[in-house]
Order: structure tokens, then sequence, then C-alpha cells
């Protein structure tokens, strides 16, 4: 080794000035220091001192030969090899046990955690010590060196210097030595040590801590002063934190400084993690935001600045130089005073927020659909939701994730429109939450609205959600309200909110808009413009999937119309608070018919009063007509204007010929009274009481007059051919046999096939006891026929208004040739300006056209409505060249 | 030169009885507008078989219309395209019909200009889209020998009845067969 090291002196001049007593000196020198070096550097602290004088005055003799850089190498190396050889492995092997470990059964229990714990513990404060010994070892060598140096001037370093750089040198040695002999499992270890605390501090915060965790902290460093604080939880939190900070602080002295943050920083990350699922789970009843935030200040904010303050004490006598990631927080920041969060705290508390509002966000969007499923309820959560996306920013996300979750769970076959329409209300309520622009709303609910224009029930269930709030359907509001009561409700709240602005002249209500003026969101559509975007009416975007407020208005009279038909009261009050509440909607105009219509069942009440005072007096007279005395108590008459009406579904019935009479005395009395006018009946139309009278029982039923026809013909035949029944009631046989189902499936008639293969008998069944047990729980059964309406429906009433145009329809395809649904529309705008004028929809039309091509008028080729039965088809010129010299160019 | 000469004519007799007020009258699009309006909703609910007609574009002053030839004529089974350009001052000037689809007929020239009294000087404001097609309509079975524009087919007409007859005949069967193919092929 001594040949080595001289034969590495390179300077040859040098050599031959040396005498043989200055070579024997330096050999000797060399001998010895060697020897020192070995003994101290093997750890014999004893020797440290004793030889300590001998080593100084080496060294300077070595020096003094300008051997000092020889010196200084051979020390940092055999330091080197016994960290290398001894103490590294020494300090891994700790750590062997848990090499094949993998991470699940690391889980398993506290134990293992404190067993790391322990393990990590003891484990760095022996190489801490190692460490120390040999910077101690270093220090010597330092000094020896100083002291020679103050001997030769000429060295220029400062003794500063030296010593840095002496300790710079060897930290990069120490690091290294430990970084390349790294085993893979100690990230792990870091890990898990990592989140045994945190969690152990996590317990101490919520404030169940009990006594057998304090066990866990007896290897508390003794040296660790503890202040004296009363409270227990605040000493165990520092006893954790500062054992975490010795663990922490050993760690970075080792060089582990990335790689500790790393581990703490994850193992927050995940904590938090878990803390927001714990929290926000499942229950969107409440906010979890503020709780989220106050768990960051109290558990891992709390950790950290402990944390930060215990190394940034400590940071003065550690290693200035000490490397430090960009994420970490700067320890020793003098901004830290009391009450103002270093800035090492604030950074920490901003990533930690942004990760808890990116959790708690991903964790809501994807359950948005549920969300906004039991909306009222969840508001808290939406609110939630919101501000993690003002912080985040990540609105396309929300959109691109519930458009899928509604194609996929909404808009299939197999949900009602009923369920579809509530949830695109609570759709719409929820988002403008959010997004109070409406933009993102805009783009969510564009598949919804498209999805609902191909359902045929859309706009009835619109209609009845408008204005029945219970509409048979159980996801309706709960308090029965109906839509439209609740948006009014709303509107009012508004409008009393907005009280303070009305005061505002008019000049100022607009320097406020403009005040409050905020961009269009990124994701905005910018070819819709922004003045689309107002405050979001929900009933502007119901009314936006049908198209136009019309179609609604004109399916609410027909609703309306069949709803007061089948009254049998003139209890109305119900109606007409809806149609106040429509008028507030639509406009006193456009709700005139309705309001006409209700207006004729006031009228009706008063007309129908006065009648039958007339007729009670004349009956006083007359004798013969006492028996129509109690017939004319039991006949209530809806007398309706029919112009303002929709289409009455007429159909011929003839009426059992006491109630006919019954019927002309009234309309008689009733023209006497309001001459010139007449009264015409629908016989067909209204409700019936009956009671029929069995031998045994009596059964009571609201039924319709054909009904109440049939049944009466059984009064005196109990067996009817169908053929014969039909005549006798004066209606067709298909008919008569949809409607006598219903007294069959009441079993009180029965159906046998007759003589002739078309006819069939009706006989009244004489033994019920299998049929009329139905009934026999419901005394009071109502025929409840769905096919059969009073009023005709608006499809019919579109298709009736719509054939005058097709023969418009049929000329422009004709002669103009091919034309696409928006031309059509557009020609006829513009040329079908004469009375009747197209007002219609392109909605409306669209769906008279596919009416159309179902029979066959029209084909529709390549988006391209053609007529089929045109002169011949306008697409082809064909040149005949039958005749040559005569060309005829026909179509 | 055909052409020319039916301009020639609509010049040369101004008619000034029929239509006095045609010039010092201001033009008023409105009611013209109108006046085509009513005239198209008249046409479309009078369901003539064989005639009809629709505004071309978004222009209610050209119209395309369809003639098909009348029963029992040889033009049976054919079918004409027209295009017709109404005057600004309509009704007071008849509109400018024209037959788009080349017909051979001694009052039609190869240009499709149409030699029919009612559309130059014994035009009235009376007449209206419906009664100008039904007129060209029963003019095609009906050809007026006296002022031809087509005087090939005027002559064969006059000259040999019979056998122009028998060639309208196989040329419309011929021509059936071919728009038969066209549209299967199609």
């Amino acid at each position: 080794m001594t040949e080595d090291a001289l034969s590495s002196i390179s300077n040859l001049g040098v050599l031959d000035s040396l005498s043989v007593a200055s070579i024997s000196e330096i050999l000797e020198s060399w001998n010895s220091f060697c020897l020192i070096t070995e003994t101290i550097v093997n750890g014999d602290d004893a020797k440290l001192s004793i030889s300590y004088s001998k080593f100084q005055s080496d060294v300077s003799s070595l020096c003094k030969y300008g051997l000092r850089s020889l010196v200084e190498e051979h020390f940092l190396l055999s330091l080197q090899d016994m960290f290398e050889k001894q103490y590294a492995p020494k300090f891994w092997k700790n750590f062997d046990a848990y090499k094949n470990v993998s991470d699940r059964e690391m889980n398993d229990g506290n134990m293992r955690d404190d067993e790391i714990e322990l393990l990590l513990c003891k484990a760095l404060e022996e190489i801490s010590l190692e460490k120390q010994y040999q910077e101690k070892c270093l220090l010597m060598l330092v000094n020896s060196l100083q002291l020679c140096q103050g001997h030769n001037t000429s060295m220029e370093r400062h003794p500063i210097d030296i010593e840095n750089n002496f300790f710079s040198k060897y930290r990069l040695i120490f690091s290294s030595v430990l970084m390349t002999t790294v085993p893979r499992q100690f990230t792990e270890i870091l890990h898990w040590y990592f989140k045994g605390r945190l969690e152990e501090l996590n317990t101490i915060m919520a404030g169940d801590y009990d006594e057998n965790n304090e066990s866990e902290d007896d290897n508390q460093p003794s040296n660790m002063d503890i202040d004296r604080i009363h409270d227990q939880k605040k000493i165990l939190e520092n006893k954790l934190v500062r054992s975490i900070g010795m663990v922490v602080h050993n760690l970075r002295n080792l060089g582990f400084t990335s790689m500790t943050e790393d581990a703490y920083a994850s193992t927050i990350f995940l904590l938090l993690k878990a803390k927001v699922y714990d929290l926000a789970g499942d229950d969107y009843r409440t906010s979890v935001l503020e709780s989220i935030k106050e768990w960051i200040q109290a558990v891992p904010l709390r950790f950290l600045r402990a944390l930060l303050e215990y190394l940034g004490d400590s940071m003065s006598y550690l290693s200035p130089k000490s490397t430090k990631s960009p994420l970490a927080s700067t320890p020793s920041s003098c901004y830290q005073k009391f009450g103002k969060p270093s800035e090492g705290i604030v950074r920490w508390q901003l990533r930690l927020e942004y990760f808890a509002y990116e959790t708690l966000q991903d964790l809501r969007i994807a359950k948005l659909f549920e969300i906004i499923v039991d909306y009222p309820d969840s508001a808290p959560a939406i609110e939630d939701l919101k501000q993690c996306l003002e912080y985040t920013g990540q609105h396309s996300k929300l959109v691109d994730s519930f458009i899928s979750a509604l194609k996929y769970r909404l808009l299939t076959a197999g949900a009602s429109t009923n369920d579809i329409l509530h949830q695109y209300v609570s759709t719409i309520k929820a988002l403008r939450t959010i997004d109070p622009a409406g933009v993102f709303l805009e783009a969510v609910g564009e598949p919804i609205k498209e999805y609902l224009r191909g359902r045929k029930d859309t706009i009835k269930c619109i209609v009845t959600m408008l204005t029945d709030g219970t509409g048979g359907n159980s996801n309706g509001p709960a308090n029965g309200d109906s839509l439209l009561e609740e948006l009014n409700r709303d509107e009012e709240n508004q409008e009393s909110n907005g009280l303070d602005d009305d005061i505002n002249t008019e000049d100022k209500q607009t320097w406020i808009d403009v005040q409050r003026w905020e961009p269009d969101p990124v994701e905005a559509d910018p070819l819709k413009g922004s003045r689309y975007r107002r405050k979001v009416d929900v009933l502007g975007m119901i009314v936006g999937i049908i198209g136009s407020k019309d179609q609604l208005i004109n399916e609410y009279r027909v609703m309306l119309a069949e709803k007061l038909l089948n009254k049998t009261d003139y209890d109305i009050d119900t109606e007409i608070r809806t149609l106040e509440l429509l008028k507030i909607h639509f406009g006193e105009s456009s709700m005139q018919k309705c309001e006409i219509m209700l207006n004729d069942l006031i009228d009706s009440k008063r007309t129908n009063t006065n009648v039958k005072a007339t007729i009670n007096k004349s009956s006083l007279t007359g004798a013969e007509s006492r028996k129509h005395d109690a017939s004319f108590d039991i006949l209530d008459a809806t007398i309706i204007s029919s112009n303002f009406w929709p289409p009455i579904q007429d159909e011929d019935v003839k009426i059992p010929e006491h109630v006919d009479q019954l019927l002309n005395e009234y309309a008689k009395r009733f023209h006497e009274i309001k001459t010139p006018r007449k009264l015409l009946w629908k016989k067909n139309l209204g409700t019936v009481k009956l009671e029929l009278e069995f031998e045994e029982k009596t059964l009571q039923f609201n039924v319709t007059p054909v009904h109440a026809s049939i049944i009466m013909q059984f009064q005196d035949q109990k067996s009817w051919t169908s053929k014969n029944l039909a005549a006798a009631i004066g209606v067709p046989v298909d008919t008569l046999q949809r409607r006598i189902n219903f007294w069959i499936s009441k079993g009180i008639l029965a159906e046998s096939s007759g003589g002739d293969s078309n006819d069939c008998v009706y006989t009244l069944a004489d033994d019920m006891a299998d049929g009329g047990k139905s009934i026999t729980n419901n005394e009071v059964s109502v025929a409840d026929d769905d096919a059969e309406t009073s009023v005709a429906s608006v499809e019919d009433q579109l298709r009736q208004e719509m054939t005058v145009y097709e023969k418009f329809i049929n000329a422009m395809l004709t002669n103009v040739g091919n034309m696409g649904l928006d031309r059509i529309h557009n020609s006829l705008k513009i040329f079908c300006a004469t009375p009747p004028v197209y007002d219609k929809s392109i909605q409306q039309l669209q769906s008279f056209l596919s009416g159309l091509i179902a029979e066959e008028k029209l084909e529709l080729r390549d988006a391209k409505e053609l007529p089929k039965h045109t002169f011949s088809d306008p697409n082809f010129f064909v040149v005949a060249s039958a005749f040559p010299g005569r060309a005829i160019i026909l179509y | 030169m055909d052409n020319q000469s039916t301009e020639e004519r609509q010049r040369h007799h101004p008619s000034p009885s029929k239509q006095p007020k045609a010039s010092p009258v201001p033009v008023d699009t409105n009611s013209v507008t109108q006046r085509l309006q009513k005239e198209l909703m008249a046409l479309m609910m009078s369901g003539d078989l064989g005639v009809s007609a629709f505004p071309k574009s978004e222009s209610i002053f050209t119209w395309i219309g369809l003639i098909e030839g009348g029963k029992g004529t040889m033009y049976e089974g054919l079918t004409y395209k027209l295009s017709s350009q109404f005057p600004l001052d309509y009704p007071f000037k008849p509109p400018q019909v024209k037959f788009e689809t080349m017909c051979f007929h001694p009052n039609i020239d190869q240009f499709g200009n149409i030699c029919l009294d009612i559309l130059q000087d014994k035009w009235s404001a009376a007449y209206d889209c419906r009664t100008i097609l039904l007129s060209i309509q029963s003019l095609l079975g009906e050809p007026n020998i006296e002022s031809p524009l087509n005087s090939s087919a005027a002559s064969l007409w006059s000259n040999q009845e019979e056998k122009w007859y028998t060639n309208s005949m196989l040329l419309e069967k011929h021509v059936r067969a071919d728009t038969k193919t066209q549209g299967l092929l199609s």
C-alpha cells in the first residue's frame, strides 16, 4: 500500500531532491498515518484522542513533503472503505427481513407497523451514530491539516473552505455508497412507516387515541424534550411528530431527502384520498368539502407544519448544503413567524387542497348520474362539485362522463319517458348550480333532447308533469306539486331576492350587468354566441324539447278537455290554478281557448241549475212529468262552446229511450232559457253512474254511455247476439266488441260463440262467482279505457290540419323536384301565406311527412322526400331516339 | 326567330283596352305576391288532375309547372314541364310561359315558346295560373293550325293526321318504355 502510494507521486523532480533521511521520514510518517487511520476508522473511539497528537505530527510531516493530497485521499478512501464494507451492509441488513414481503402482507396489522418503526428508528440511529463518528474522524484530519496549513502559508485556501470541502466530499461519498446499495424494499418500508405514523396521527386527531398505543412511542429519543403541555393529545402528537421528525432528519442526513419526501408525500396523498373516499362515499346529502378541508388542516398540514418546524430547527446544525427537492418546502424559511404560515406550508396546503378537490371531483363526477337522480336531496354534493370544478376547471370531464352515463343508463328503451323527463329537469336544476351560464347544460342536455324528440309520448308526459304533479308517477315531486307550481315558487323566490335591483334605475342595472359580465367558459361553443346564454330557464328548456310552446299548449288543451269532460261535478279549482300558472309562463293570449273551456264549465254549472229549476217549476203543474222528476236530478250537463274545444270524437250511440227523452227535454229547456242557442248532445260522451242489482248484491259502476247502453239492453233480454246488440245500440260490431269487453272482464256478461262464426252470443252471467270477485272488493269501479278518449288527440288534429299542406308538398315535390325537410318547411312558410297560413313547426312537419311516407305517398330517399305517385319520376331526363331526327325530351 | 316573333307580337298588340292601367300603376309587389299566393292556394285546392305548378325557388314570380297530355289526345300519358315567369305588374300583363320539355306541336316551337292567344293579346286579369295551365293542356289536343310556330308539325297535323297520330303513339310508347327502364336503372 505504501509503495503504491509512493509510486503515485508523479513529480519526479521532487523525488530527486529527496534525501535518504527525508525518505525514511516520509515512510515512517506514512506508515504511522496509515496505522492510525486504520485504527480510528475502525471505530475505536478511545484511541481517537490518544493518537491525536501522533496523527497530527504524521499529517504535518507528510504535508511538509507535499503529500497532502495523498493524505486526504487515503483518509477518505479508508472511511469509504469502512463504510462500504461494514456500516452500509449492517444498515441494510436490518431490512432484510422484509425483502420478500409484498405490500399486501405488510398490511397485516399494526404489529408489522410497529416492528418497522422500531427497526427503522434503530437502524437510522445506529447509522447516524456511525456517521457522526466518521465525521469526528474527518474533523480530526481537518484540524491536523489546518494546523499544518498554519505553517505552510503557501496554501491559500481558507480553513473554512477546507472543512466544507471535506465534509461535502465525505457526504457525497457517504450517500452515494448508500444509494448504490439501497435495497428494493427500502422505499416500501419508508412508505409503510409514514403510513403507520400518519394513521396514528389521524387517530390522535380523531380523538380516540387510547393508552395502548403509547407504548409505540417508547423509543423516543431521550434527548427529545417534551414541552409541558397539559393536553395529552398534544403531547402525544408532539411525541409522534418528533419521532417522525427524527426519522426524517436522520434520513435526510443520510442523503435520502428526496426519497423521504416522496414517501411521506405519497403517504399523505394516499391517506387524503382514503379520507375523501371515506367522507364522501355514497352519501350526497351532506357537504363534505368543508370537513375535508378541516381534516387537511387538522392532520396532514399539522403534521407537516410540525415536521418542517422541527426540521427547520435542526437545520442550523444540519448540513447547509442538503439538497432539497423543489416540491419540498423550505424548512429553514425565515418567514416563519408567529401566526404566519411559512411558504412551504402554504405550498403544501395548496397541493393537498388541489389533490382533495380533484379526488372529490372525480368521485362526484363518476357518480353524477346518481347524484342527479336524487337531486333536491343531493344538493350539497352538487355544491361541493361546483367548488371543486371552480378550483380544478375540468368541466369538460364532467360533460363527457355525464353524457356517457346518460346514454348508457337513461336514454335506453327501458327508461320511461317520465323518468327521463324528471332526470332532465333535475339535471337542469343541478347543472344550473354548477354552471349558471348554462354552457355545459347545453352540451349535456342535447342528447336528452334529441332522444326525447324521438319518443311519441314526450309531449304528453311533459304536459302531465307540468300540470299534474303526481301524474301517477312515484318519481314526481314528493309534495305532489306540479312542476309548474315548483317553477312558480322558484321564480317568486328569485323575484324577492332581486328586489333590491328593482330599485335601481335602468342605467344602474345595466352598469351592474356590465360589471357582472364574465367571459364564457372556454368550452363554450363560439357558434352559439353568448347572448343566448342567459338565465337557465327550466320551462324554456323543456318547451325546447317539443319545439314550440303552441304544441305544448295544444296538448294541454286536449288533456284539459278530456279531464273536464270526464268530470262528474263542476269542481275545477285545480284546473283554474294550473291555467293561471300556465298563463304566467305562456301569456294570456295563448291560453285563451283553455280559459274559455274552463268558463264553459263554470257556465254549465249555472245553466244546469237554471234548467233544472225551470223544469222543477213546470213539473209541479204537469203530473205526467212527475215521472221525470227524479230523473232530472240525476242529469248534469256540461255545455261547451265547441269552437274553442279541441275536436270531439263523435260516435253514434242509441241510448235508452227514457234517457233520450230526458235529454231532449233538457235541450228544449235550454233553448227556452238561452234562445237562440240550441243544445246538441254528444251522447257518446260523459259518465254514467250505474247500479246493477243482482239477486244477492248490488254493484256500482262509473261507465261511459256506450257501456251503460250495452248493459241496459240486458235488462230485458238476457242474451244477445253481437249483431243484434250492435244494431240495438247503434254502434258498429267491432266497436261493440271492444266496449263489451269491459263487462266481460267484470264477469257480468259472458261471451260464447254463436251459430254463425262471425257472430257471438253475449249472455248475462248468472253466476258471478269467479268474475265478480274482483268487484266485491271495490264496489265502485270505473270503466277506464285507455284507448277510448273523448277528444281527438293532438296527433289526429295535426294530421287533419296538415292535409291542406299535403297538396302543397306534393305540388312542390312534383314540380320543383326533390327537397329536404328544411326546404319544404321554408317553402311552405313562404308560399302558404294566404289562409290557411302555414304555422307548424319543423318537428310537426317532420312527423307529418313520416306519416305520408308510412302511407307510401312519399318516399324518403337519401334524406329527400319524393312523391311516389307523381306523373313520372322527375329525376330522369330520357332522350328518346326512336324517331331519327326528332328528339323528344321527357321527364 | 320564333322567340322574336312572340315578343314582337306582344309589343305590336299591347291591347290597350285590356290593360289600360298597366303602365301608370306603380308596381306594387306586395299585392302581386298576394295575388300569386292566392292563385297558388286555389291551384292546390282545385285538385285538377293533370296540371300542377309550384314556385321554383324562394321567389314567387317564377313557377315550374307540369302538364299531362289530355286523355284521348295523342299526348296522353306524356308529361311536359313548363316554366312561367310572372311580370311585376301581373295580372295586368300575362306571364311568360314556356315549355321546358321539348314538345312537338304545331303551336310550340323548338325553344318551347307557345303561341296561345290568352298568353298574348287575349290576356285578361281574370285568368290565373290554373286557367293558363288548363288552356295549354287543351291546346295540346286541339292545336291552332292557323298560326303555327312549328310548320312541319302543323303540316303533319293538317295533312296526315292519321299518320301523325300513329307516329305519336309509337313515340309515346317508346318513351314510356324508356322512362321505365331509366327508372329501374336508378
